[in-house]
């Protein structure tokens, strides 16, 4: 039994969707999009279960993360009723609703919390440089470079990478195990253990690659047409970006003793061309999708939430700052050196602890999550009817 | 006995002769006695045919024709209008049918099809040697119509006949005019309201000098034909000095409030479906006209309380009954909201479930919030489809205004107050034609629709004070899904009025839905089987306002050409008594379903009478008289025998 609760649009809308009410339930919109299929049917359900209000069905819906965005529903709508903007702004709401501690709700629905957050932890780090930092030598390196390790040591910046990567996956990882909870302990289906360990592949290749993603591009002609076409544009992109991302935390949470070194690396040395690529990835990336949403020229960028804005003001803030940081270094360009350091991690520190467990970022765990609970209950469902 | 015949085979093009041999049908034909002239043609019906027919009668100087071609209900009155044009009557025209009873019928043997067809002919042929000059039958009527129910249907067309010049009598059983419309208060699709609307109609029909209108009156039967009815009318007093009329006086207002206020007696108000109670003395609604208090005839104790407040009562009024003359009668009484059954979805069982009708009068008379019995109302379910679209039972129409009227309604709810949610539970959405608009608006402003299916209708039910409403949705999986109402409206249907006599009266066919019927739902609308009887409006089928105004004025036009030319011409085909042999057993008259035949007396005996107006020319009455003294015009025993003889010959 599910109770019809008129109020929840007034919820959802500030997650971003307000036309969805208009929808008559014509069902175009599932007839045109090319990742839904017979196991999962979207978007009409979930403009329906929103409609209703039936909000227990939509914490349990993993349908939300199985879309991508490519807005054909949206432009099919016969209503305008821009589904695809709908299954977006159920993303923002399901990571309000997996996070247990409220503060993605907080952050998704006021912005005044969310630019609050990000002041509060930029003032912290500042304070901690200013209290903590060491001597600013003007002295160079034999090499000419900054003698950045001096002003902040490697070892001491790594003690906080850690404290923030433990805090950072205490969030995610229990969002997560929250989310387990929602969607596939809610299924109500016993899941044998082999089966985990079988579709744990999908989880892995899912993360690496955005394989739905691609294929969200690619609804008529063949592959090789479409990539010339640019319609897999997007999803390079945005593979860029991720891997970008990954490489950088990876060298900077794991690795710091050997990417902050105040020795200036060969330009073909691993260090710096990992940090290239990255540096490459981000940029781009971020430019891109900016340009994107100022031209607001397809469904996928034509609605932007604040929380979008400061994710990618964040992130190419951040971008910059390293790229100066990195230029001034070998440079040898002390005091603005240390200064952009500073700048640096006032904008990664909060970029990392906002977005990743309570925001946008969360979707680089809970889409390979979604698509691994799916696989699960699907394959368990069908076990049981053999 | 016509010997100088002339036979036409038409080939219709090939719809004919692809099966039937039409030369071998003439050649055979050709021979027979009394034909003089016989030919085939490609379309007797093309004009060039039409011209040489009537050369081909001059020229030959022929004294009867036969046709063999299509069916005589597509192109009787074609040929017998080449008949007359050549100056020959037109009932010695015959026609046979070789293409729906010959080549279509049995394509599939061209060769017994061929021989059928000149058996045919050859019928006609005998037929037409034996056929009369008639002349056509002329009645003279009254250019009077009487118009039964003053809504709007009746008074658009009670002004569209006195427009063309036809006299009209208005009447109307309620004490005032605008029926159902002046209960809306805001109508589709202009939010326009029931009393600007009404006030508009009325203006014209209270000025208009070709128009008696007669409110409180009542059709209580009626005698004679078409072009000649007479119609009794009976007159309830409605206690009340002529010409008070409140609009014109308003210091009146005062001293009639006190009347009312005085007055012992206290009914339901039918005016707001019975959501609210009224005096038996009690002042018209803004929206119904004249502007004139009643008195209520039925409860009225005559106690005589009111006439110490209110100088214009007049409680000396008596009934009166009024007899007019007119020449065609429009049936325009509208329609009954349908009434739950006890316990239909909670009706009279939850205090806050009631139907569309009466939640109409609520948002007309709930001012600033919208309140029923003394509880606020913010959610709304609409149960769509109650007493239409019924698999069992009568009520298997789908009554069409409901969805619209409903959204409408839930639409002005919402714009009229703060705070509403409106939910919709129906059986599919049908706001046709330009009504679309409102559908999507309703949509947008956030009201939700739940659709379900008929074998699993809503259950409302009481739990803990609250009432819900519980429905599987087929939008949503056939998930059962429930809503919190404060109110529960039923979106009631309409159905036939219910205290009404009229189609008794008048003798009017009703459908299985108990709707008056037409003659034909395309080629005569408004039309019944009595002739000069006319419907229009939603007695004949549910119809909005629109459609109901545009039903008036076809059958008002229609009425207007019936009868404003003076007389009225009828076909001669009829049922004619023998008077010599004719004994009266009264067979006849049992079996004649227009009531054309009654007793008279004739040369010292009792026999049968045709009335020629009502008779249709049926022949009903043939084979049941016991000494065959009856017969039928142009289909006389002798001329079927005759036809029978060539058939099988």
């Amino acid at each position: 039994m599910a109770r019809i609760n008129p109020g929840f649009k007034k919820e959802i809308q500030k997650y971003g969707s307000f036309d969805f009410n208009a929808c008559y339930n014509c069902g175009n919109c599932t007839a045109v999009c090319s990742l839904t299929d017979a196991g999962n049917s979207f978007p009409r359900k979930m403009l329906r279960d929103t409609v209703l209000g039936l909000e227990d069905d939509l914490k349990s819906s993993v349908e939300p993360w199985l879309c991508y965005y490519c807005g054909d529903c949206s432009t099919t709508c016969p209503r305008e009723a821009d589904p695809a903007l709908l299954m977006m702004s159920l993303r923002r709401w399901l990571t309000a609703k997996y996070d247990w501690t409220g503060l993605s709700g907080k952050f998704y629905t006021s912005k005044r919390w969310e630019i609050g957050a990000i002041l509060t932890l930029s003032v912290f780090i500042l304070l901690l440089f200013v209290f903590f930092h060491g001597p600013m030598t003007t002295e160079l390196t034999p090499e000419g470079g900054v003698a950045l390790n001096t002003f902040a040591p490697w070892q001491a910046v790594e003690i906080g990478d850690w404290a923030m990567a433990g805090l950072l996956s205490f969030f995610l990882i229990s969002n997560i195990v929250h989310m387990y909870f929602m969607i596939v302990r809610k299924s109500r289906i016993r899941i044998p253990l082999k089966l985990y360990l079988k579709e744990f592949w999908a989880l892995i290749f899912h993360f690496a690659t955005q394989w739905r993603f691609s294929k969200c591009e690619s609804e008529s002609g063949t592959r090789r047409e479409n990539l010339k076409k640019g319609k897999y544009n997007y999803w390079v992109v945005h593979f860029l970006l991720m891997s970008g991302y990954v490489i950088l935390f990876t060298m900077i949470v794991g690795m710091l003793g050997w990417f902050q070194t105040d020795e200036i690396h060969p330009w073909w040395h691993p260090q710096r061309m990992l940090g290239y690529y990255a540096t490459f990835g981000l940029l781009i990336g971020t430019i891109y999708f900016s340009y994107l949403r100022i031209k607001k020229n397809n469904e996928k960028t034509k609605h932007s939430h604040y929380t979008d804005w400061t994710f990618l003001i964040l992130l190419f803030l951040t971008t910059v700052t390293g790229i100066l940081v990195h230029l001034f270094r070998i440079n040898g360009m002390p005091y603005l050196t240390y200064y952009i350091y500073v700048i640096h991690l006032m904008v990664l520190f909060p970029m990392l602890m906002i977005e990743v467990p309570f925001s946008k970022w969360s979707h680089l765990a809970y889409r390979p999550f979604a698509i691994y609970f799916n696989n699960l209950v699907l394959a368990a469902r069908k076990q049981n009817a053999a | 006995m016509n010997n100088r015949i002339g036979v036409y085979v038409c080939q219709c093009g090939s719809n004919i002769s692809d099966y039937i041999d039409v030369e071998k049908v003439r050649a055979e034909v050709a021979e027979t006695d009394g034909v003089v002239l016989a030919r085939t043609t490609m379309f007797a019906c093309s004009d060039a045919t039409q011209k040489e027919i009537v050369q081909d009668i001059q020229n030959n100087e022929l004294d009867a024709i036969v046709i063999a071609s299509c069916s005589p209900k597509l192109h009787l009155f074609t040929f017998r209008e080449v008949a007359n044009r050549a100056g020959l009557n037109p009932y010695r025209y015959v026609q046979v049918n070789i293409r729906e009873q010959g080549s279509w019928a049995h394509s599939d043997n061209p060769e017994m099809a061929t021989f059928k067809a000149i058996h045919q002919v050859k019928a006609g042929i005998a037929r037409a040697k034996l056929s009369q000059t008639l002349t056509r039958l002329r009645i003279t009527s009254v250019n009077t119509a009487l118009v039964i129910g003053a809504g709007m249907a009746g008074m658009k067309a009670a002004l569209e006949l006195a427009d063309m010049g036809t006299r009209v009598f208005l009447i109307e059983r309620d004490h005032f005019v605008g029926g159902r419309t002046s209960q809306w208060s805001s109508l589709f699709t202009t939010f326009e309201t029931g009393e600007e609307v009404v006030l508009r109609v009325y203006r014209e029909v209270d000025s208009n000098p070709n128009i008696t209108l007669l409110t409180g009156a009542e059709l209580v039967s009626v005698k004679g034909t078409v072009g000649n009815f007479e119609a009794t009318i009976k007159i309830t007093p409605r206690y009340i000095k002529p010409g008070c009329d409140m609009k014109q006086y308003p210091e009146l207002e005062a001293a009639l409030k006190k009347a009312i206020d005085a007055c012992p007696v206290e009914v339901p108000d039918e005016f707001n479906f019975n959501i609210t109670k009224r005096k038996a003395i009690y002042n018209a609604f803004k929206s119904e006209f004249p502007q004139c208090p009643a008195i209520d005839h039925e409860h009225c104790t005559r106690c005589g309380e009111c006439l110490k407040y209110f100088d214009h009562i007049d409680l000396e009024q008596k009934e009166e009954t009024l007899s007019v003359q007119v020449g065609a009668i429009l049936v325009a009484t509208g329609f009954d909201p349908y009434e739950p059954a006890e316990g239909e979805y909670g009706y009279h069982e939850l205090a806050n479930v009631i139907t569309l009708p009466q939640f109409k009068r609520l948002i007309e008379i709930d001012e600033k919030e919208l309140v029923y019995k003394g509880r606020p109302i913010h959610t709304i379910a609409y149960i769509y489809c109650v007493g239409s679209r019924q698999t069992e039972g009568p009520n298997k129409h789908c009554s069409r205004y409901c969805c619209t009227s409903a959204i409408h309604a839930a639409i002005h709810a919402n714009r009229k107050y703060h705070g509403i949610q409106n939910i919709h539970f129906n059986r599919g959405i049908r706001t046709y034609g330009k009504q679309e608009t409102f559908y999507s608006e309703s949509l947008e402003a956030g009201d939700i629709f739940v659709q379900f299916l008929e074998e699993e209708p809503p259950v409302v039910f009481s739990e803990n004070g609250k009432t819900i409403v519980r429905v599987n949705d087929i939008l949503t999986r056939q998930k059962e899904v429930e809503a919190e109402a404060d109110l529960v409206v039923l979106v009631t249907g309409m159905v036939p009025r219910k205290n009404s006599n009229i189609g008794e009266l008048l003798k009017i066919p009703t459908g299985r839905d108990h709707f008056f019927n037409e003659v034909h739902p395309k080629l005569k609308p408004v039309e019944t089987v009595i002739d000069g009887v006319f419907i229009c409006g939603a007695c004949q089928a549910p119809f909005n306002i629109t459609e109901s105004v545009k039903s008036a004025l076809s059958a008002s036009s229609k009425a207007n050409a019936l009868i404003s030319k003076g007389y009225i011409e009828l076909d001669p085909l009829l049922a004619e008594v023998n008077q010599e042999v004719c004994v009266w057993c009264d067979s006849c008259a049992k079996a004649c379903p227009f009531d054309a035949i009654s007793k008279i007396s004739f040369d010292g005996k009792q026999i049968a009478s045709v009335d020629h107006s009502k008779c249709k020319g049926c022949g009903m009455c043939l084979p049941v008289c016991n000494v065959d003294a009856i017969g039928l015009t142009g289909y006389s025993d002798h001329e079927i025998e005759s036809m029978i003889d060539q058939m099988i010959g």
